[in-house]
C-alpha cells in the first residue's frame, strides 16, 4: 500500500484515478489544482504523485520543479491531455527534464495507469 | 517545305480572296477565321516559322491587288490585314487568360487544401485537452463498472463495446493532433527511408493476412531527413487503404526506386526517392480523386474511415518536401489505383550534418504521441 497523491483540476477523471487506487489498496489523497496539491504535499509527503501538468492557477509543470526539490528521488507520474498552450509531446518531455518519471498520456486505461506507476516507482 | 509554302501560299490566297469578295460581314467574317486558322495551324502544327507565314500574307494581298485592279491595295489591305491582326491579338488574348486563370486555379486549390488542414489543426488543438479528459473519464469508469458485472453478462459484453468505441475516438483524435504538431520541431534526422517502408509493410502484413505485400527496391538505403516514423506513417496509411480498396484478397506492391530526373524538380538537389504503392482495388473515379485530400472525404462506413489518411500523407509528404501524385483507373484489366511520392534524397556531404537513424518503432511512436 501506498500513499498517492492525485492533483488534477478534472473532476470527474480525478474521481476515476482515485477509484482505481483505492481498488488497488492505496490511500489516496486528491487535490483540484495546483496550489491544493502543493500544499497537501508540504502537510504529508506523499509515496507518488500523479499530477496533471496543464491546470488553472499553478501548472502541473511549475508544481513538479517544487516537490522534486522538496524531496529528491521523487516518484511523479506526469498526465497530460494535449492541447491548450503548446503541444502535449512537449509537455510530457519538458515534465520528464523537470524530474518526472513517468509520461501518461491522456486518455488512458487502468492497464496504463498502473504501468506508468511502476515505470516511475523504478 | 517549298512544297509546303506553296499549297499554304494558294490555299490561304484562295480563303482572302472569299473574304474580300464576301457578300455579307457573317461571311466575311467566317472566311476571316478561316485565314486565321490556316495560318495558326501552319504555325503550330507544320511548324513553319512565323515570319514566312507574314510574308505568304503579303505576296497574297499583292496578287489580289494586282488581279483585281478596281481596288487600291490600301482597300484590300484594310479588308484583310487589320481584321487579321484583331482577330489574332483576341485570341492570343483570351488564349493567356486561359492559361493565367488555369494557373490561378491550381494555386487557389492548393491553398484552399492548405488552409483546410490548419484549420483541422487548429480545432484538434483547441479540443483535444477537454475531450482528451472527457474521454479518460469514459473509459475509468466503464473498466470500474466493468470489475462489478458478471462474467458473460450482457452488461459485461456492452461495456467492452464502449470501451472499443472509446478507443477508437482516442485514435481519431491522436490522429487529429497529428495535424496540430506538424508545425513543431520534433527534430529531422536522416532516417532510411527504405527500413522504415519495412517497417510499415510488417505491420500491415500483421494485421491483414490473406493480402500479400510485396516490396521492389532498386535502391537501399535511401536517407531522407524527417522525423523518425513520418515515412512509415504515409506508407501505412496508402497500404491500409489499399487493402481497403481490395475486395478479400491480392496483392499490394511497393516500388521503392530513385526517382527520374524529370520526377523531381528540386533545385539544384537532382536526385529524389520515388515511392509507389499500387493496388487492383476498385480505383476512383476523377471526382473521386479530387477530394480524397480533403480532411474527413471517406467513402467508408461510419466507423471504418475516418478521413484524414490521405489528408494526413498529403501534408507529410508535403512536410518533407516532397510530392504526391495519384493515379487510377475504375475499370478495365488495369482497374486499381497508384500511389506515388517524392522524396528529396540526402547527398553524401549532408549526411555528416544528422545522425543517420533507422526508426524504431518506439521512436515512431513517440513522435506521433502516443
Ligand atoms: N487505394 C485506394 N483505392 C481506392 N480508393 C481509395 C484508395 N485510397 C483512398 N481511397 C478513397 O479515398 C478516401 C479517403 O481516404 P483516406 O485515407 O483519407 O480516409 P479513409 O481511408 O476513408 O479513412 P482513414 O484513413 O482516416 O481511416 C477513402 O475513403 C477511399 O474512398
Ligand atoms: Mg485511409
Amino acid at each position: 500500500m501506498a500513499h498517492i497523491l492525485v492533483i488534477d483540476d478534472d473532476v470527474l477523471l480525478r474521481d476515476v484515478v482515485t477509484q482505481m487506487l483505492e481498488k488497488d489498496n492505496h490511500y489516496v489523497e486528491a487535490a483540484c489544482d495546483g496550489d491544493e496539491g502543493l500544499r497537501m504535499f508540504r502537510k504529508n509527503t506523499p509515496d507518488i504523485v500523479i499530477t496533471d501538468i496543464i491546470m488553472p492557477g499553478t501548472e502541473g509543470l511549475e508544481i513538479i520543479k517544487e516537490m522534486v526539490r522538496l524531496v529528491d528521488d521523487l516518484p511523479i507520474v506526469a498526465m497530460s491531455g494535449g492541447g491548450r498552450h503548446s503541444s502535449y509531446t512537449n509537455n510530457l518531455k519538458i515534465a520528464k527534464a523537470l524530474g518526472a518519471r513517468a509520461m501518461l498520456p491522456k486518455p488512458f486505461t487502468r492497464t496504463e495507469l498502473f504501468e506508468a506507476i511502476t515505470v516511475a516507482m523504478g | 517545305m517549298d512544297a509546303l509554302k506553296e499549297t499554304t501560299e494558294k490555299e490561304y490566297c484562295k480563303i482572302l480572296q472569299q473574304v474580300v469578295f464576301a457578300d455579307d460581314p457573317d461571311n466575311r467574317e467566317i472566311h476571316l477565321a478561316d485565314a486565321f486558322e490556316l495560318g495558326r495551324n501552319s504555325v503550330s502544327q507544320l511548324m513553319m516559322p512565323p515570319d514566312e507565314l507574314v510574308s505568304i500574307h503579303h505576296a497574297a494581298v499583292l496578287r489580289l491587288s494586282e488581279e483585281h485592279p478596281e481596288l487600291t491595295l490600301g482597300e484590300v489591305a484594310g479588308l484583310l490585314t487589320l481584321p487579321l491582326i484583331e482577330i489574332s491579338m483576341s485570341y492570343g488574348m483570351s488564349f493567356r487568360e486561359q492559361v493565367e486563370q488555369r494557373y490561378q486555379d491550381i494555386v487557389d486549390r492548393r491553398l484552399q487544401q492548405a488552409n483546410k488542414l490548419e484549420a483541422v489543426g487548429t480545432l484538434a488543438a483547441g479540443i483535444s485537452h477537454d475531450f482528451n479528459n472527457i474521454l479518460g473519464s469514459i473509459i475509468g469508469y466503464a473498466e470500474l463498472i466493468d470489475d462489478e458485472l458478471p462474467e458473460g453478462s450482457s452488461g459485461k459484453k456492452n461495456i467492452k463495446h464502449l470501451l472499443t468505441a472509446s478507443m477508437r475516438a482516442r485514435d481519431l483524435v491522436a490522429r487529429m493532433l497529428a495535424f496540430a504538431r506538424q508545425g513543431e520541431n520534433c527534430g529531422m534526422v536522416v532516417v532510411d527511408a527504405v527500413s522504415e517502408i519495412r517497417e510499415a509493410l510488417d505491420l500491415v502484413n500483421v494485421t491483414e493476412k490473406e493480402f500479400t505485400i510485396s516490396l521492389q527496391t532498386g535502391i537501399a538505403p535511401a536517407s531522407v531527413m524527417a522525423k523518425p516514423g513520418q515515412v512509415q506513417q504515409i506508407v501505412m496509411n496508402l497500404c491500409i487503404n489499399a487493402v481497403d480498396a481490395m475486395a478479400q484478397s491480392g496483392e499490394i506492391r511497393v516500388y521503392v526506386e530513385r526517382a527520374t530526373a524529370s520526377q523531381c524538380g528540386y533545385d539544384g538537389a537532382a536526385s529524389g526517392l520515388c515511392v509507389m504503392v499500387s493496388d487492383r482495388g476498385h480505383g476512383m473515379t476523377p471526382e473521386m480523386q479530387e477530394r480524397i485530400f480533403d480532411p474527413f472525404f471517406t467513402t467508408k462506413e461510419p466507423g471504418k474511415g475516418t478521413g484524414l489518411g490521405l489528408s494526413i500523407v498529403h501534408s507529410l509528404v508535403a512536410e518533407l518536401g516532397g510530392e504526391l501524385t495519384v493515379e487510377s483507373r475504375t475499370s478495365g484489366d488495369n482497374c486499381g489505383s497508384d500511389f506515388r511520392f517524392i522524396l528529396p534524397l540526402v547527398s553524401d556531404e549532408q549526411q555528416g550534418t544528422g545522425c543517420r537513424r533507422s526508426c524504431s518503432r518506439l521512436a515512431a511512436a513517440q513522435c506521433m504521441g502516443r
